[in-house]
This record gives structure tokens, C-alpha cells and sequence, in this order.
């Protein structure tokens, strides 16, 4: 209680003095205060749209990259081959439209905390009051040996950024030989999507089984366990018998090194040869974060768990997968439920307000064939240690259930995806 | 002419501008029940969006969401995430959120 008193009293100085420093004709013209979000991802988008939902006098100008966003979730359904990459392709125009949010599609490739501006790659500076930052994360191409960008870009995909390196994926399961093997390698923990991995090669196994029924997949994990792993293993043994074989790292199953050329994967215990090589490297928060000094040693964000304001420099909130979010896991929903405590607490210190308790929510929903979901949703609260689960909730679906409960996951997971679509990008 | 309305714009381009920042502005505080309730959207959407596939919240009154909630927290109501989501928050809680959804 005492040191959220503190944070109140250091944002309302903030705010007051982020007044006076602005001009006389600035001050005229950004009365609400003035908002920058690098990121139009699900974190950074949410944010810009509920900081305008609770008060439309704070302009919020969005900084975004790409002219559309390929959502990583609903990605490894393309792999499935029922779900296209249009399907799963959004634009942000409705954000300006209907929320008066000013979109800036640019790379954003500094921040100056001190002066309080962003730097564009098109040279233009962007002043801010506060500053959200969600930019999602960077892959470590050197964090496999034998492994990079450009291995990435021929033929050992990460696929971990949805669009082009999908297709890519896609493209080499359909050229591949029945009777081959597929490899799906995950990294070790912290990454983006701990289920998504799991989803991955049920989705490659339903592929398989429906075009390759000979074919198999081989996990070499560089963990010993894995996210909803009882409901994922019980999933492969029902749905796709002898088809799948998981690795644990104890068990060598971390590789420590790839041959783009030959094909081949080494782990301590052997080399492996695959017909298509799904390589899901190490991560970090994305570059414009380190480069800005959010980051922490180990390469993601530490931030107040009462609020995502970054520990390292004022005005900043850091959310997504860029943040070290506690018990929260680095995913779609997670970033937006951040994205809604950071847009109030965003509100409240441009207002001098007390802002309202923080609670978060996650919930990912996984397929195993389309018919058949699995999830895990859980509600978190801020605690001493950081970001953590309320006792006695949430939760994964249940180990024992009937095709009946499998499906009506299975819809619901079509049905969360409708919606935070359009809880993110209106 | 032009001497008398030249003022007359400009005091009513004041009054416009000053009105449009007082009527935008927010003066409340964001409560705790307006921010957790936010949450619900995610999957339910919201004013603007009607989800076809998850159960309807807004419509509902507050006594027929804090009756869904308490059954679904205490397993009466058999769903699924909901069971699980619905354990997060104390029965007070989940009246806040009843009542707020109710007319939100």
C-alpha cells in the first residue's frame, strides 16, 4: 500500500510538470495529453484503443511497421490447412476511424526518455507525455548454432512471426514426402506462446494424417515439460496414434546444433535428419526496448506489476511479450489484458487520478484437430513477486472429458478469436 | 459588418473548442468494477460487437449475471473457462461486475 501511495504521488508530479514544460500553442492543442504506442500488435493496439475509450480528449498516435498484422494465433491452422492467411490478416483502419487514433506507419528506432520523443527511421520525432511500448519480440538467430536468418528464410522456418515464414512452413509440408519426418524444435522458456509449439505439431499432425498418413514428427524440446502437456500428449495418443514422439531435454532432446544443408539436427544424443526442420528459436524483447535501455540483462522488460509502467524510465509502460510479466504467460489475450490496465493507468496519471486495482486475465485456447480444443485460463493479480495467479482459480481443462466438451472448446476458441480481433483492432 | 463578426467567430470558435475539451475530458476516476469488466470483452465483445459464438452478456440483468456467475464459480453451472475464470474474483467482486455489466 505504501509504495502504490508513492507511485500515485511521483505520476501525479509527472503529469504536472509534463504540463508546464509543454508550449503555450501545444498545450492548447493536446489538453487531454499526448500519447505515443510503438507496437500495433495485440498489446499496443488494445492500449491505444481503451486509453481513447476512457478519455477521448488524450490523442494517441499509433507507431506501426507493417501496413497489416498476420496474428501468430490462428497461424499454425493455416499449417492445418483450414484456415487461410487472409482469414487471419487484419487491418488497423478501423482504429482510426472509429477510436481517432493517429496511425504512423514507421519504424520507430529510438526513444529518448530524458526529452520524452520518439525517434522515427523516416528522421521525424514523435513528443510524448507517456509512452506505451509493445513492440513483441526479436528471434535470436545466433542462439542456435548453425542456424540463421538466412537458414530461416530457405529451409529451416521459425515461423514464429506469422505471414511470410507460414507460407513457407505450409509450402514445404505440401512438398514433402509421405513417409518423412518433421521437426519441430522449441526453445526453452521464457518465449512466446508456451502452448504454441504443442499446437504447432497437432496441426502438422492433422496435415499429415489427412494428406500423409505415413509421415511423423519428432520434438526436440529444450525443455522437460511443457505448457497443458498431460491434455496435449492425451490429445496425440487419441487423435493421431504413433505419430508423434516428444524428446524432453534431459532426455536429448536440446539440440546443439543445425545443418541447413544436410537437413540434419544434432542434440548430445545423435543426429536427426527431417524432411521439413521447424527451428523456434531463443527470444527477446523486441530491439527498439533494449535499445532503449527497458530491457533487463536477460532481454525482456521489468515493470511495477500494479501498472506495466517500466522500472527503468519514467512515463514508459512496457506490456506484452516484451515484459517480464510474472505468472502471465507472453500471449495474444495476455498483452490485452495489460493493455487494459495500462490504458487506465495511462488515463489516470495524465488526469491525476487514482487508477482502479489492477487484475489480469489469460486465457489460450489450443486445437488438437479442429474439433478438438483444449485451454488454459487463469486470472491474475499484482502481488510482492510480481504478477501472480489468484489462489484457488483457473486453470486447464479438464485431463477426463467428452467429445462434447473437446468441441465446445474447439468453437470457443473460433469464438475468442472473433473477438479479441475485434476487442483489439475495433 | 465584418467588425461585428469577427468577434462573434471567434468567441464562438472559443466557446466551441473549450466545450469540445470540457465535454471530452474525463473528470471520474476509472473505478476498479469499470476496468475489470473490460476483461469480459475480450471473448463477449462488447456495445459495438455481438459475438456469435459466446454466450450474451449485456441484455442480462444484475441479478441474472450474478446468479450465472456464483453458479458457474461454485460448479452449479457447468460450462467451461467460465467455471474456471468465475474462481478469480470474490462474490462481492462478481455483484460489482453483475451491476456493471448490467448497464454498461
Amino acid at each position: 500500500m505504501t509504495s502504490f501511495s508513492r507511485r500515485q504521488v511521483l505520476a501525479g508530479a509527472a503529469a504536472t510538470a509534463g504540463s508546464f514544460a509543454l508550449p503555450h500553442i501545444a498545450r492548447a492543442q493536446n489538453a487531454g495529453g499526448r500519447v505515443v504506442v510503438i507496437g500495433g500488435g495485440f498489446g499496443g493496439a488494445t492500449a491505444a484503443r481503451y486509453i481513447r475509450q476512457f478519455d477521448p480528449s488524450i490523442e494517441v498516435t499509433l507507431v506501426e511497421r507493417d501496413a497489416t498484422y498476420v496474428t501468430c494465433p490462428f497461424s499454425n491452422y493455416v499449417l492445418g490447412g483450414f484456415r487461410s492467411i487472409e482469414s487471419i490478416t487484419h487491418r488497423r483502419d478501423p482504429l482510426q476511424e472509429r477510436y481517432g487514433i493517429k496511425l504512423v506507419r514507421a519504424e520507430a528506432t529510438a526513444i529518448d526518455t530524458s526529452a520524452r520523443q520518439v525517434s522515427l527511421r523516416t528522421g521525424s520525432k514523435l513528443p510524448y507525455d507517456r509512452l506505451v511500448v509493445a513492440p513483441g519480440i526479436e528471434l535470436k538467430y545466433d542462439g542456435v548454432p548453425g542456424w540463421s536468418e538466412a537458414a530461416a528464410n530457405s529451409n529451416m522456418p521459425h515461423a514464429w512471426k506469422a505471414g511470410p515464414q507460414t507460407m513457407l512452413l505450409r509450402r514445404q509440408l505440401e512438398a514433402m514426402p509421405d513417409g518423412g519426418v518433421v521437426i519441430v524444435a522449441p526453445p526453452a522458456n521464457p518465449f512466446r506462446c508456451p502452448p504454441g509449439p504443442y499446437e504447432r505439431v497437432s496441426m502438422i499432425a492433422w496435415y499429415l494424417k489427412n494428406h500423409k498418413p505415413k509421415s511423423k514428427i519428432l520434438i526436440l524440446d529444450a525443455k522437460d515439460a511443457f505448457s497443458k502437456q498431460g491434455l496435449f500428449m492425451g490429445g496425440w495418443e487419441s487423435q493421431y496414434p504413433g505419430m508423434i514422439t516428444w524428446i524432453a531435454g534431459k532426455d536429448g532432446g536440446k539440440i546443439e546444433s543445425v545443418d541447413p544443408k544436410a537437413m540434419t539436427v544434432s542434440t548430445g544424443f545423435g543426429t536427426e535428419k527431417g524432411a521439413v526442420i521447424n527451428i523456434i528459436p531463443p527470444q527477446t524483447a523486441g530491439r527498439i526496448a533494449i535499445n532503449a535501455g527497458l530491457a533487463e540483462p536477460n532481454g525482456w522488460c521489468a515493470v511495477d506489476p500494479n501498472s506495466f509502467a517500466s522500472t527503468k524510465a519514467p512515463n514508459v509502460y512496457v506490456l506484452g511479450d516484451a515484459s517480464i510479466a510474472g505468472a502471465m504467460p507472453k500471449s495474444g489475450t495476455a498483452a490485452n489484458s495489460q493493455a487494459k490496465v495500462v490504458a487506465a493507468n495511462v488515463v489516470a496519471s495524465l488526469r491525476g487520478t487514482t487508477p482502479p486495482a489492477a487484475v489480469y486475465h489469460n486465457t489460450c485456447y489450443s486445437l488438437v484437430t479442429p474439433d478438438y480444443g483444449i485451454s488454459v485460463s487463469d486470472t491474475y493479480r499484482p502481488s510482492p513477486k510480481g504478477v501472480a495467479v489468484v489462489p484457488n482459480s483457473g486453470g486447464v481443462s479438464p485431463v477426463r472429458a467428452d467429445a462434447v466438451h473437446r468441441k465446445a472448446e474447439a468453437q470457443y476458441t473460433m469464438g475468442w478469436y472473433a473477438g479479441i480481433i475485434a476487442d483489439t483492432f475495433g | 459588418m465584418l467588425r461585428v463578426q469577427l468577434p462573434l467567430l471567434a468567441a464562438s470558435l472559443a466557446v466551441l473548442l473549450a466545450g469540445n475539451v470540457a465535454a471530452q475530458q474525463r473528470t471520474t476516476a476509472i473505478s476498479d468494477v469499470e476496468l475489470a469488466a473490460q476483461a469480459c470483452n475480450v471473448c463477449h465483445g462488447n456495445a459495438s460487437y455481438v459475438s456469435p459464438t459466446m454466450p450474451r452478456i449485456r441484455g442480462n440483468d444484475a441479478t441474472t449475471l450474478y446468479t450465472a456467475l456464483i453458479e458457474l464459480k461454485t460448479d452449479k453451472r457447468q460450462a467451461t473457462i467460465m467455471n474456471r475464470i468465475a474462481k478469480g474474483y470474490s462474490d462481492e467482486q462478481l455483484r460489482a461486475l453483475a451491476d456493471y455489466l448490467s448497464k454498461n
